[in-house]
């Protein structure tokens, strides 16, 4: 129909289009405020210009009765006839609704007005502002219900996302879908600014995505050019210095000297330092490892578009140092980006994206018993920094060693390099009927190389290697999914609106692996490190490969329904088949409902400009969850088959079953229900959102799940079976506030809090009563446990109270014997949880747990005149963390805390006695479990915008310089690096070894554009 | 008008074509991989599978230096008084059903029957020249895993036919020790009709392996005529010979890598430092890691490696041997006088009086000098001498003399091995040539793990142990999780 009212415009214009002028304005706001950016077009050309900063344009060749249309974002577009005025000003309504914001749900898009599930978005400006290295950090603190842990503080770490808790003891991970296709490469291979907006599916909403979508679904829509808008060039730089953000209070030489000579001496046994004043020295390791480190990004990007296309491109390269190893541990991220969106013919339209990521890191030993920070820790510091060898100092066990000497020893290169992208046509075959056909592909290549350099820490050390080696690791992997789906948009009588999706989607992927591993590099050097060059043979050469494929075929339909622009239905129905299951369960049906109701259409509804918009929401749906490895349901030949044979004694191979296999398995089933309010006060200047949701997860998929011994999983290359057998529930409510005001030209602010509550428990474990995971200290019981009744992944051990005081305290409690050791005065004092009258391993109960019960994110940005300023922060409050980077070994460094020991009755009731005896101290108690509530202060960042005036002189349109720091501060009482720390593992994380903790960054940055 | 039809049947067109895209999309084998419906189809396939039970003999390490400790020849030792808790528990007769490392002992064992049975009960799948002998060795592998699991837990399920199925656990019992033993004579008794006199190749099973094992588990039911018999047999093959009393052999080079799979090798675990191993799956080690854990804490000198200093010789163990007895510098290291000796360097671990230090060594495994790969405290070569010459003797001598069958012939077998030792040969009989016998099988056999199962089945434990309460401590507990995962199907030993 348009297309007639263009054709009459056209002719009109052609016929008197005999006198062209010049036309030039201000656009400006409801606040008779400036908007910079508006785009201003005339109708049926590509003509057009863009307002500058004070909102002020001019518009060259205009004709007479041309449409001068006024457009940009959440404002009201304007038509204005001209009729031959010198001077247009406009000024722009905030679009009725600005709740008219589009939002992706995947295969296709719907508007935040009529969305009827829980869905949050964070836009390019939050982005902005925290300016993260990986995206994954944007969703922490700014979406309720969204928790982000970091794998690691070392460079290139990757982001744990749990969306509304951990529901699964396999993989809790999101589906992260990038332009519509599923993307499987970690968050740290996209360059964060090139990411216009995330959004993230957290109900039943995301039963599109059926099989994939029971972790909640992550969305991101990359940045593209606009229609009508002549090139805009970006280019954002910033260089950062990073330091730890804490070091452990540790004991120096004296201190650590008298402690050792007293935890002796309590034994009965010789003092290891005879004479105190003669120790040389006193290394500080914390010191001597933590460094200032660097980093440096640059990104560059054009956008702009033509009537009928509009492209955008991006390059980005970013270097990080490691606060710890330097070099030894660094990231560089280059990354390139390319798309393009064109109207073919007004009724079809292409788009392209590729995006291709070069990562180059190295890494040192940063996670776990060994790792270079865990020896900063536990290392003597009266040895000297430059003591390589440790043979002939007091033994330290055979774990630890110098870290400055595993640094220098330490030699990797990993590069991984990515081609992903999409290609996708849409047609309209007839009006308000589309087709959609879309190709989206992930092509990687990864290369690992390390060397382990001959070398002599000590004797019987672990690191001490007679022989070096290399090790060569190189995998591929390609997806695709290929999705073709029928869109039709029908209003039918002004008051059904019916959207209809109807489609399939097929995804394959599958990879390849070769690893290699040779001894013998010549001059012990990493320089010639490489299995050629290398001359080990017989034994020292090994090679080994993998191959892995996958495939899913999937249906899906969605009716999306509005009566009356108020009442809102829509249904959901999925079915997948998965090559992961057995011919017993490939095929599943996926279905879910969401409602809403737009309470303030109703006419009852009048509160004036007070309270403007009020939404009721509820959904319910059946979501899957596949992300177990391939072909659990065949018992595979992949064991490992070993034996010596032979005169010579060489090593012979066999075959042997591999993991215990489960013909039954099947996938996961999360029952998610949402009940939600969306409200809008004083102008919409105030959001709420308020959600209660519960998430019931069936048939947990649960890896490697403890079997009688008798199956012999315990053979090499075995491994206990997958099986369906759990249930985990998640209950919570979420509220996210969000106000935003402009007070004045000068003046405008937004200040947004969210804050969500997680129940999670464990109401089924099937075939065994618990599952355990995790580790403490060395040849414990596992500490984690998934146990009905209790929150996933809880700790499990033996509860104290206080410390025995005098030999009668001991004697009138029951025996600690059976633990090891009986207790003495001094000791702690275990707690007889089932009153058997003896203390031992079924005493353990649950002494905490890591999931937060809270979590809530505030965020504050202002802009004052030519000033921003933004702070963003979040907390976790009701979470637990073990503290385990403490060598259990007697001659070992320790934690300040420790002077304030059990010397005497009276003298402490809360830290043991030292000793080099036997004792049951370190058995894991709640001794070791501390609270790990925290509040971080993630992001400040203040801005100045450069005037007019300079921009001029530069040709710039905008220019801005900022400060910023990350990770700036963070109020804990956690005694350890970095309450964030966690592996992620559902059972066995909040387990703390020493995390190499997340650097605070200050950041001096430039953006500028043209 | 034209336009739009093209349009509507160019996406009929697509539409039709991709939702012919069917169900057999997702039916995909695993690509190059061996499926468990396909195995078992040529001689190579069944050589394979021998070699994947093999594997499992090197597992029984744990058995060796556990069943060592629990005897009251060695402290546990370590790093400290709780460094590997399950020895220190076991040495301290403190065990419990919590014990991991009693578990490691109950899941290697049945992994190794688990793996044999694989290929017993594929046994007809196919025919070839020289079944008949790999059957037979999965036989005495599956005999020898049990046997192991019975002298350690008492009744434990058995299944004949094959592999323990998921969901057996609840249904087949423990079967009475007696039931044990007879499923444990069979499979002997058929290994025996089939297998080679000469082993095909080093490190397999030979007809004497399976004849002495069969001797020692008669030996083990008090069947001495039985016994007696089948260890008659081995030493009648001529086969064997004690090592040292031959030109070229030096009887204290016995347990160096020179003498592996010598003349006295019955039946021996063999293994190999060509392959790098870990703490997070010890049983996947092609080494021997008991050897590790035995060596000197902190080591630095000649001769050996250093190691973690487990299994520990008390003093009134160095004791109990005789001045003049080869024997004692065979199994023990005086890390004292070598360190002054030699200028060697140690360290001192657990100083716990009940299981630390105690200044001695388990010397006929320690870690010897050798190219081994990381990590090297676990990937030491030595061979475990499972079954030996000697041991045949002795057990042989014990039937004779407990049997009341020929107390000549049975002190004739002690003496050649007190002879080999340097010793006087003895002139008693009954039962103070049984003392002697048993004093002399301490002895010989010191630091190789049969010491607690031998004061067990001589009812002389609660003797020597201290702690040790019969009939409780005459096997080990069932691991807990054991007792759970059955529901209620095996009940845990008495006591614990």
């Amino acid at each position: 129909m348009n297309k007639w009212i263009y054709l009459l415009l056209f002719s009109i214009t052609t016929t008197i289009a005999f006198s062209q002028q010049t036309v030039s304005g201000t656009v400006v706001d409801d606040a008779n405020l400036p908007i910079p950016g508006v785009n201003i077009s005339i109708k049926g050309t590509t003509q057009g210009t863009v307002t500058n900063f004070d909102g002020e344009f001019t518009l060259n060749n205009v004709s007479l009765n041309d449409i001068i249309v006024f457009s940009y974002v959440s404002f009201e577009t304007q038509e204005v006839k001209f009729t031959g005025q010198q001077t247009i000003d406009v000024q722009l309504k905030v679009s009725a609704e600005a709740l008219e914001e589009v939002v992706v749900i995947g295969y296709g898009s719907s508007s935040k007005r009529k969305l009827t599930g829980s869905v949050s978005t964070i836009d390019s400006e939050s982005i902005q502002d925290l300016d993260p290295l990986n995206a994954a950090s944007a969703l922490q603190g700014t979406t309720a219900g969204v928790n982000v842990t970091p794998n690691s503080g070392a460079p290139g770490a990757e982001s744990n996302i749990r969306i509304r808790g951990i529901s699964t003891n396999g993989n809790s991970a999101p589906l992260i879908i990038v332009d519509g296709f599923q993307y499987d490469g970690g968050l740290n291979s996209l360059n964060p600014q090139d990411i216009e907006s995330i959004t993230v599916l957290k109900d039943a909403q995301a039963a599109i995505y059926g099989s994939v979508g029971a972790n909640g679904v992550v969305l991101i829509e990359t940045k593209s050019g606009e229609r009508n808008q002549k090139a805009v060039v970006t280019y954002n730089t910033y260089v950062g210095l990073q330091e730890t953000s804490r070091e452990l209070p540790l004991l120096n030489s004296n201190e650590y000297a008298l402690l050792l000579n007293e935890s002796y001496a309590n034994a009965g046994l010789n003092q290891p330092f005879s004479n105190i004043s003669a120790i040389e020295n006193d290394t500080d390791w914390q010191d001597e490892v933590f460094e200032t480190a660097e980093i440096i990004s640059h990104n560059i990007s054009v956008a702009g578009g033509s009537e009928n296309t509009d492209y955008s491109m991006s390059a980005s390269h970013l270097d990080q140092e490691g606060i710890v190893g330097a070099d030894k541990s660094s990231f560089k991220r280059t990354t390139v980006k390319l798309s393009i969106n064109t109207d073919v013919r007004d009724f079809l339209n292409l788009k392209a994206n590729v995006f291709h990521t070069n990562n180059r890191s190295k890494g040192i030993n940063s996670f776990g018993l060994g790792s270079v920070l865990f020896n900063a820790i536990n290392m003597a510091p009266t040895i000297s920094r430059d003591r390589d060898n440790l043979d002939g100092t007091i033994d330290l066990g055979n774990e630890v060693v110098n870290p400055l000497t595993q640094l220098a020893n330490t030699f990797n290169d990993f590069e991984s390099n990515r081609l992903s992208g999409s290609f996708q046509a849409e047609l309209e075959y007839i009006d308000d009927f589309k087709l959609t056909a879309r190709y989206g592909f992930n092509s990687s290549k990864l290369n690992n190389r390390e060397f382990f350099p001959e070398f002599n820490f000590g004797t019987s050390k672990v690191f001490t290697r007679d022989e070096n080696q290399v090790n060569l690791n190189q995998q591929d992997f390609y997806d695709y999914t290929f999705d073709l789906f029928h869109t039709i948009d029908k209003t039918i009588a002004d008051e059904h609106d019916v959207t209809l999706t109807l489609g399939m989607t097929v995804f394959r992927t599958h990879g390849e692996g070769l690893f290699g591993s040779r001894t013998g590099v010549p001059n012990n050097s990493f320089d010639f490190a490489d299995l050629g060059t290398a001359t080990g043979a017989g034994d020292d050469q090994t090679n080994g490969s993998f191959v892995s494929e996958a495939r899913r075929l999937s249906y899906f339909g969605r009716v999306e329904y509005a009566y009356k622009d108020r009442y809102l239905l829509s249904g959901i129905l999925r079915r997948d088949t998965s090559s992961r299951f057995g011919p017993n369960n490939q095929t599943a049906w996926f279905p879910s409902v969401t409602t809403g109701w737009i309470i303030s259409e109703e006419e009852f509804f009048d509160t004036g400009d007070w309270f403007n918009f009020a939404k009721l929401r509820a959904s319910y749906g059946e979501l899957g969850n596949d992300r177990i490895p391939d072909f659990l349901f065949l018992s595979l030949l992949s064991g490992e088959a070993e034996a010596v044979l032979g005169q010579d004694q060489n090593l012979t191979n066999g075959q042997a079953l591999g993991p215990l296999s489960n013909p039954n398995i099947k996938w996961e089933t999360s029952k998610k229900l949402d009940v939600g309010l969306d409200l809008r006060f004083f102008n919409s200047d105030l959001d709420v959102t308020i959600d209660y949701f519960s998430n019931e997860r069936e048939d947990l998929l649960i890896t490697n799940i403890p079997v009688s011994g008798i199956f012999g999983t315990s053979a090499p290359g075995s491994s206990a079976p997958t099986i369906n057998a759990g249930t985990v529930e998640n209950k919570g409510v979420e509220v996210a506030l969000n106000y935003s005001k402009e007070v004045s030209k000068n003046f405008s602010f937004n200040v947004g809090y969210n804050i969500s509550t997680i129940d999670n428990e464990v109401t089924e474990v099937n075939g065994t009563e618990f599952i355990e995971g995790g580790a403490f200290s060395v040849g414990q019981l596992p500490p984690s446990r998934m146990q009905e009744g209790e929150p996933i992944g809880f700790f499990y051990g033996l509860q104290t109270d206080g410390i025995f005081q005098t030999q009668a305290e001991v004697d009138a409690h029951p025996s600690q014997g059976s633990l090891g050791a009986e207790a003495q005065p001094g000791d702690l004092r275990f707690v007889d949880t089932n009153n058997d009258g003896v203390i031992n391993e079924d005493d353990r109960t649950n002494i905490g747990d890591p999931i937060p019960d809270i979590t809530m994110g505030f965020n504050l940005s202002f802009r004052y005149k030519n000033f921003d300023f933004s702070a963003y922060s979040f907390a976790n409050l009701g979470q637990e963390i073990v503290r385990n980077f403490e060598r259990d070994q007697p001659n070992v460094n320790v934690l300040r805390k420790r002077l304030d020991r059990w010397t005497g009755p009276g003298t402490s009731n809360t830290e043991p006695r030292v000793t080099a005896g036997a004792n049951t101290n370190r058995i894991f108690s709640d001794y070791f479990v501390e609270d790990g509530d925290f509040l971080r202060i993630q992001t400040i960042s203040v801005g100045y915008f450069f005037p007019e005036s300079i921009l001029k002189s530069i040709g710039a349109s905008s220019l801005k310089l900022y400060a910023k720091v990350d990770n700036a501060f963070t109020f804990t009482e956690y005694s350890g690096f970095d309450p964030t720390a966690s592996t992620g593992a559902p059972i066995g994380g909040g387990i703390d070894l020493g995390f190499y903790p997340v650097p605070r960054t200050y950041t001096l940055g430039l953006n500028v554009k043209f | 008008m034209k336009m739009k039809t093209y349009k509507i049947y160019l996406s009929l067109f697509i539409t039709t074509l991709l939702v012919s895209c069917s169900d057999d999309f997702v039916q995909e084998e695993p690509p190059f991989q061996v499926t468990s419906g396909s195995f078992f189809q040529s001689e190579t396939d069944f050589n394979n599978a021998l070699i994947g039970a093999y594997d499992l003999t090197q597992a029984t390490y744990v058995n060796v230096i556990l069943g060592e400790i629990a005897s009251d020849n060695t402290h546990a030792g370590g790093e400290s008084a709780t460094d590997v808790v399950g020895w220190q528990q076991v040495d301290r007769m403190e065990h419990t059903p919590i014990n991991d490392n009693i578990d490691d002992v109950w899941d290697f064992n049945f992994a190794g029957v688990q793996r044999a049975a694989f290929i017993i009960e594929n046994q007809d799948n196919i025919d070839f020249d020289g079944k008949a002998q790999i059957i037979a060795e999965a036989r005495f592998l599956r005999a020898y895993f049990n046997f192991e699991l019975v002298k350690w837990f008492g009744p434990i399920p058995i299944k004949p036919e094959g592999q323990f199925q998921l969901g057996e656990e609840l249904s087949i019992p423990r079967s009475p020790v007696e039931e044990v033993y007879a499923f444990i004579e069979d499979d002997l008794q058929l290994a025996i009709a089939d297998l080679a006199p000469q082993a095909p190749q080093v490190g397999r099973a030979s007809k004497a392996a399976a004849q002495a094992l069969l001797g020692k588990v008669f030996l083990y039911q008090d069947k001495f005529d039985l016994s007696a018999q089948q260890l008659q047999v081995v030493i009648d093959s001529g086969q064997f010979h004690l090592f040292g009393t031959q030109a070229g052999e030096d009887f204290l080079n016995l347990f160096e890598f020179s003498a592996e799979n010598g003349p006295e090798s019955v039946f021996e675990v063999q293994y190999s430092g060509d392959q790098g191993a870990g703490f997070e799956c010890l049983q996947c080690s092609e080494g021997n890691v008991a050897v590790g854990f035995s060596g000197v804490r902190g080591y630095n000198g000649p001769v050996y490696e250093s190691g973690f200093g487990f299994n520990l010789p008390t003093q009134e163990t160095v004791d109990a041997f005789a001045d003049n007895d080869l024997r004692k510098e065979l199994s023990i290291l005086d890390i004292e006088a070598w360190a002054a000796d030699t200028g060697a360097t140690f360290t001192i671990g657990n100083q716990d009086p009940v299981t630390g230090h105690t200044g001695f060594y388990n010397k006929k495994y320690l870690p010897r000098e050798n190219d081994n790969l990381p990590d090297a405290n676990l990937t030491h070569p030595n061979n475990y001498r499972a079954i030996r010459y000697a041991d045949v003797l002795l057990m042989a001598a014990e039937a004779y003399n407990r049997g009341g069958i020929n107390d000549d012939l049975a002190r004739q077998y002690l003496n050649q091995v007190r002879q080999r030792a340097g010793l006087q040969p003895v002139n008693s009989s009954g039962a103070d040539l049984l003392n002697n016998i048993y004093n002399d099988r301490r002895l010989e056999l010191m630091g190789e793990g049969h010491r607690f199962f031998d004061l067990v089945r001589t009812d002389r434990a609660s003797q020597f142990i201290d702690g040790f309460e019969a009939p409780k401590n005459n096997v080990f507990p069932i691991p807990l999780e054991e007792i759970q995962f059955s529901q209620g199907n095996w009940e845990q030993n008495l006591g614990y």
